[in-house]
């Protein structure tokens, strides 16, 4: 019993020092008031420890990681959902939005990373896991594994996503300052 | 992890982070005060039909007629069906944690299903159990007070019974519809 807490402690301090930020930005991706967003990273964390009691090593301690970051980020959204009415999209809709920078130039890095964050807290759970995944350097396995969906929809939401940033972002964005 | 390919992304990861870090005594401090909720939880779901049931109980053994223990027998074995019956139906899964989103998804509204079809058929393992007991009652009742008074009184506790019952199967159906809702939600979000 012991040994068992000694290693659940061990592989929460490893995932926290090399996930933490990950889990952090993930956190912001699914909830915007600062004050829940810091409740909701605590739920996380508490999350991952508790789930490493489980862990049998059958996947990556990173695709772990980010199933249930990801889980307990999409519960809290759904739970939040009562209460907001906002209707959630998927990126087929973000696709089509119009260009970000048709009219108005992405003044700075810090107002294209809001703009990217207030898009992304659109999306649907799947949608939101897939391109934060995406934007976490996941390559396409990876991100069929941690989400659940095949790779072929893997491929077409990541052929999406590029789209929609290029589109909203590279034509005078971060890239451009 | 792929090289980044996208200057987004860069921007994305490069984003300034505060760095939260939970140490090991706050994480069991959280998790044990996690757990006690659930454990109150479950708790307060029985507790009620227990002590009715014990109520129940003491009027069995002290009740001087046959209807009467007759009575207080099947309300007791109604509490102990609608006990049995939300052990089965409605107690909360825990989420499995480690599985990927999509099943995490259609566990979360499995549930929901679950709970739903819980309260949305109500009538027939929370409510129906008691009215054998109830018309027993009534019945022994009526002989034993064989007077127009008392059967006037009678009739206004099986009508204030019977509105009670309406009430509570308004309210789950209502939340059954309320349910329904959060169904459709998630489907629209899958």
């Amino acid at each position: 019993m012991g040994a068992v807490a000694s290693t659940q402690d061990e592989l929460y301090q490893d995932a926290a020092s090399l996930y933490g930020a990950a889990l952090e930005r993930l956190a912001r991706a699914y909830e915007a008031d600062p004050e829940i967003r810091r409740d909701l990273l605590q739920d996380i964390h508490i999350a991952l420890w508790r789930s490493f009691e489980g862990f049998d090593g059958r996947c990556s301690l990173r695709t772990w990681i980010y199933r249930v970051g990801h889980n307990v980020a999409a519960s809290h959204v759904l739970r939040q959902r009562r209460t907001r009415s906002q209707a959630l999209v998927g990126l087929e809709e973000l696709e089509n939005l119009p260009d970000a920078n048709s009219g108005q130039q992405v003044a700075d890095r810090s107002h294209a990373l809001n703009r990217l964050l207030s898009l992304i807290q659109r999306l649907k759970p799947l949608d939101r896991h897939v391109i934060l995944a995406y934007l976490e350097g996941l390559d396409a396995a990876s991100i069929a594994e941690t989400s659940g969906l095949s790779a072929g929809n893997i491929a077409t939401k990541i052929y999406r996503i590029k789209n929609m940033l290029v589109r909203q972002f590279q034509q005078g964005g971060p890239d451009h300052e | 992890m792929n090289e980044l390919e996208n200057p987004v992304q860069k921007m994305w990861q490069d984003q300034p982070v505060e760095g939260i870090r939970m140490s090991a005594e706050m994480i069991h401090k959280r998790a044990a005060k996690f757990e006690r909720r659930i454990m109150w939880r479950n708790v307060r779901e029985y507790v009620a039909s227990l002590i009715a049931t014990v109520l129940f109980g003491y009027f069995l053994v002290t009740a001087r007629d046959v209807l009467s223990r007759v009575t207080f027998g099947l309300f007791i074995a109604a509490m102990v069906w609608i006990v049995f019956q939300l052990h089965r139906k409605g107690s909360a899964k825990r989420m499995p944690l480690g599985v990927d989103t999509l099943t995490s998804l259609r566990f979360y509204r499995a549930e929901l299903e679950r709970q739903r079809a819980a309260v949305a058929n109500v009538w027939s393992w929370y409510l129906a159990p008691m009215v054998p007991g109830f018309v027993v009652y009534t019945v022994g009742f009526a002989i034993r007070f064989p007077r127009p008074a008392a059967w006037a009184g009678l009739v206004l506790m099986d009508g204030m019974v019977t509105v009670m019952f309406f009430v509570i199967w308004k309210m789950n159906v209502r939340a059954a519809r309320c349910l329904q809702r959060m169904i459709d939600e998630l489907n629209a979000a899958e």
